[in-house]
């Protein structure tokens, strides 16, 4: 017998264990990951600061109404949930959070491609299923640890901040939004873990996942929307309502199924309570089961990918 | 005497050129950045027409009623502003342009294995890097005058308003800059990927770079600006005048110079900030003679100029390390 199979492990464990060992030992991992932690704390400081401020100038322009005699309008810090500090957090998600996911789950398939060990695993007696259970399971074990860093320092941070107080309601809020930034950024890392299973170059491999990232990213949300790709980038930007018009009816009810981030950051929104009252969505398919669907399609690439890969190949073409 | 032998950096350039008219993949790539560039092009026209529809129906109406016009602001139409999403599509994607096309030109020599041939034939290393710096140059500025010529095309189409030669002139003058900052991602990545013990290692660098220059620090500055965070602006919100305002922002001169130093860490805000002066596409610019925006936004373009000559130096001049020749 052979070791593998007197393994006192099940062969998919064991696989995913030694997955999650080489992913955790990869630099560019570590450094993509630790980006993801520190602008998930940029995020915190960046909501806290930016309410401060307009706090402050509120302070400054009352100063200057009372002198004046003039009314007082309420101060514009007090609509804003203190869940919404939060905010940037989505962008950072759907920017670093996704390249993080693609790199990871590229690097699970492509690590054992480029050392040739593929003809090796074929070789074994392990099922294709066990080898497939074994890197997603690495792939949800490596991005669910990114996510919960990053909700330890979100939890921190409501915590730590005095004049910040959440509801239960709020905290169960801010667990939905955490669950679905994991599913977004998973979603990629299948996405990236199909790819690097099924094309003959290395490049492509990572490419693909990447210009789809690209694509849902910065070019849809400009044909649903007009919402350019600076906008795209700022959580309340990208919310903006689309131009009333019947071509923007049309690419929003066409194409929005199809713009993924757009179902993301309306999400996050809702769930960080920054969703403008007056916000509509003007897909076919509401947000949440757009976004569910997609999770689906990018689960089954992965799946038929890992299925049809060709364990006589080694490494990639050049 | 061998053409090589002769002009060994135009030799390389020719054939790198040549390599890439073969795989295509430069085209198809160029390919997705007009493809972006043209969708927010149009999206903006249609915005625009709408804005233009809004008007006429508001003015009719008041015409109708028998009132003055006085009380509706006719929407300003500058064609070059419609080019704001191409702009913004040449920062994020072309710079993802400039990051596959430099990996590319170094890890096809590593992974053929041609690095160590080379080193055998008569051709000084500078000599080698020099051609792929030029086949770089050559290849990305048509690519990018492909796609600006395109754009200026759809513009006449979608406007319906002709352009000038002055209009062409600034279209010509933010392509050259949009070269120079294309070639920043194109020799940081080529340094990279032959200077890594691993390219893909070097793929994801140049990315990580990209993601902090291109995306974050602008995202950054952009959400510190107080008047980001409140929905139609906080000084428009508390109904307070330009002076009171000015005086107000002046308390908070640090922060905003903060702010500011995040952006101009940037260089793709550098290249955004003179393309939309050049342009016309940000209200202060708009109309302005070219010299005198030329004057005010020397500094802008100095940064993009001599960050991309410095990086085309250090990519020259650094000279091929022998452990480096090949893939692992």
């Amino acid at each position: 017998m052979t070791a593998l199979a007197t393994h006192a492990m099940p062969p998919d464990r064991a696989v995913a264990r030694q997955s999650l060992l080489y992913i955790f030992r990869e630099r560019t991992v570590a450094l993509l990951a630790a980006l993801f932690v520190v602008l998930v704390m940029v995020s915190a400081y960046l909501g806290w600061s930016a309410t401060s401020t307009v706090n402050s100038i509120y302070n400054d322009a009352v100063v200057y109404l009372t002198a004046q005699g003039q009314p007082i309008p309420p101060n514009p810090v007090h609509d804003i949930s203190p869940l919404s500090l939060m905010r940037n957090m989505s962008i950072y998600v759907s920017l670093i959070g996704a390249l993080a996911a693609i790199v990871i789950g590229y690097q699970l398939i492509a690590a054992d491609r480029k050392s040739g060990v593929v003809p090796l695993i074929g070789a074994r007696p392990l099922e294709r299923g066990e080898y497939l259970r074994g890197k997603i399971a690495a792939l949800l074990a490596a991005n669910g640890a990114l996510m919960s860093v990053a909700a330890v320092i979100a939890t921190a941070t409501f915590l730590i901040l005095p004049q910040v107080s959440l509801s239960a309601a709020g905290w169960g809020k801010l667990l939905l939004f955490f669950v679905l930034a994991y599913g977004y950024m998973v979603m990629f890392g299948l996405l990236a873990l199909g790819t690097a299973a099924r094309t003959k170059s290395e490049s492509v491999g990572l490419l693909v996942p990447v210009t789809a990232w690209l694509t849902v990213t910065f070019i849809l949300p400009s044909l649903t929307g007009n919402i350019h790709p600076t906008a795209a980038i700022n959580p309340i930007s990208a919310l903006a309502p689309p131009p009333d018009t019947t071509f923007f009816h049309w690419t929003g009810w066409l194409i929005g199924p199809f713009s993924v981030a757009e179902s993301f950051k309306w999400l996050s929104a809702d769930l960080l309570d920054y969703l403008p009252a007056t916000a509509v969505t003007g897909s076919m398919v509401p947000p949440l089961p757009d976004f569910l669907l997609a999770l689906i399609l990018a689960a089954a690439f992965a799946v038929h990918s890992v299925g049809v890969m060709d364990f006589t190949r080694g490494d990639y073409d050049v | 005497m061998s053409d090589f032998t002769n002009h060994p950096v135009r030799t390389i350039a020719g054939k790198d050129i040549a390599d890439a008219r073969r795989d295509r993949f430069i085209l198809i790539v160029t390919g997705f950045i007009a493809l972006a560039a043209l969708t927010s092009l149009i999206t903006g026209a249609v915005a625009l027409s709408t804005d233009v529809a809004t008007y006429n129906d508001a003015k009719a109406t008041l015409l109708a009623l028998g009132k003055s016009l006085d009380s509706i602001a006719a929407p300003e139409f500058y064609p070059l502003k419609l080019l704001r999403g191409a702009i913004e599509q040449f920062e994020i994607i072309g710079a993802v342009l400039g990051i596959l096309a430099g990996f590319r030109a170094a890890v096809s020599e590593r992974g053929r294995q041609t690095l160590a041939l080379i080193m055998t034939r008569p051709v000084k290393g500078w000599q080698f890097l020099a051609g792929k710096y030029v086949a770089g140059l050559v290849l990305l500025s048509t690519g990018l005058l492909a796609v600006f010529a395109l754009a200026a095309l759809a513009l006449q189409l979608s406007s319906g308003v002709g352009l000038g030669l002055g209009d062409l002139s600034r279209i010509g003058i933010v392509w050259l800059v949009a070269s120079a900052y294309v070639m920043v991602f194109y020799g940081l990545t080529f340094i990279l990927t032959l200077w890594m013990k691993r390219p893909a290692n070097a793929l994801l660098i140049s990315f990580a770079v990209w993601l902090l220059v291109v995306l974050v620090a602008p995202q950054i500055g952009d959400t510190l600006d107080p008047d980001n965070q409140v929905a139609g602006g906080v000084f428009k919100q508390l109904q307070v005048p330009k002076a009171e305002q000015d005086r107000i922002k002046a308390g908070y001169a640090t922060f905003e110079t903060v702010r500011n130093g995040i952006e101009a860490a940037s260089i793709t805000k550098h290249f955004e900030r003179f393309s939309f002066a050049v342009l016309g596409i940000k209200d202060t610019y708009t109309g302005k003679a070219l010299g005198p925006i030329l004057v005010e936004k020397q500094g802008d373009f100095l940064w993009i100029f001599l960050t991309s000559l410095g990086l085309a130096v250090l990519m020259i001049a650094r000279p091929i390390n022998a452990n480096r020749l090949t893939k692992e």
